[in-house]
């Protein structure tokens, strides 16, 4: 069940998604990055939010890239609510996995050298909603959403 | 000397600090790229100081601001501080609401006070 789930994301067609960047090369970080904040604005995100997306969309392509060396970044608007449209950005490899979830998402904690270990916090913080799937040696999953905030 | 295309910043050099606007989206090459030419720069004009001016920056994330971090304290080492100036609202909501803590780097308001701290730290070298 976990693994068809990861497959239909991975796999699945590209067209269910306005943004698909595959993470292969350190530049598509900054891609990504891009893309997000363009969309974001285009669905009318203030600028404290674009900001916030465009800085979670750049956290979760780092990490891609970093523990998983490829995969890819999907995102689209979420239009259904007319009053609170929003955004979805989902963020899946097939790397090495994380053995404990709890322990990635404590502030400070990193395996990696050069890192201030608040990557995957941060964008639980810096975005509404924020789930992840991950097996040892399967992949990892991250979805997460932003809603436009109704003044 | 570093070659041109390495350069990625221009650096202008106002009494004894290194005056560095940063107009470019930090991607993780760039930033690399920023951190061995300020770092260059520092050791050939032994400047005192260095400021670096954010303003046009839009995207403040947690790896650019480790590395921010780290070559203020790689220019410590060398007998320079580093100023940080002109952080726009929402990449300061965002650095605080991720929580992250900018170690070795003082940060100013604007321009003018970043020359104003800058010429503090001197005056305190010099033990005035």
């Amino acid at each position: 069940m976990y693994e068809e789930r990861i497959t239909t994301i991975i796999e699945g067609p590209a067209q269910d998604f306005d943004i698909v960047v595959r993470i292969t090369r350190e530049e598509d970080i900054a891609v990504a990055r891009q893309m997000a904040k363009q969309l974001a604005q285009e669905i009318g995100f203030s600028l404290a939010d674009v900001t916030r997306i465009a800085t979670a969309v750049s956290e979760l392509a780092r990490n891609i890239y970093r523990y998983a060396r490829q995969g890819r970044i999907m995102i689209r608007k979420r239009l259904e609510d007319r009053d609170s449209p929003g955004i979805e950005v989902i963020a899946a490899d097939r790397g090495p996995g994380i053995p404990d979830i709890e322990l990635v998402l404590t502030r400070g904690y990193t395996t990696w050298e050069r890192s201030l270990g608040i990557g995957l916090s941060g964008v639980k913080r810096l975005m509404d909603s924020f789930a992840i799937h991950s097996e040892v040696g399967k992949g990892t999953v991250v979805i997460t959403e932003k809603r436009r905030r109704t003044f | 000397m570093m070659s041109f295309e390495d350069r990625v910043v221009p650096i202008m050099q106002v009494n004894g600090y290194l005056l560095v606007p940063i107009q470019i989206d930090l991607d993780d090459r760039t930033v690399g790229l920023l951190q061995q030419q300020l770092l260059k720069e520092i050791e050939r004009t032994r400047a005192k100081a260095v400021i670096l001016d954010v303003r046009m920056v839009e995207v403040i994330d947690s790896y650019i601001s480790y590395t921010l971090s780290e070559t203020a304290a790689m220019a410590r080492l060398m007998g320079c501080r580093t100023v940080l100036c002109g952080i726009q609202p929402p990449v300061a909501l965002t650095l605080a609401q991720m929580g992250v803590v900018l170690q070795e780097v003082t940060v100013a308001r604007n321009l003018e006070h970043a020359l104003v701290l800058a010429g503090s730290f001197q005056e305190r070298d010099r033990g005035v």
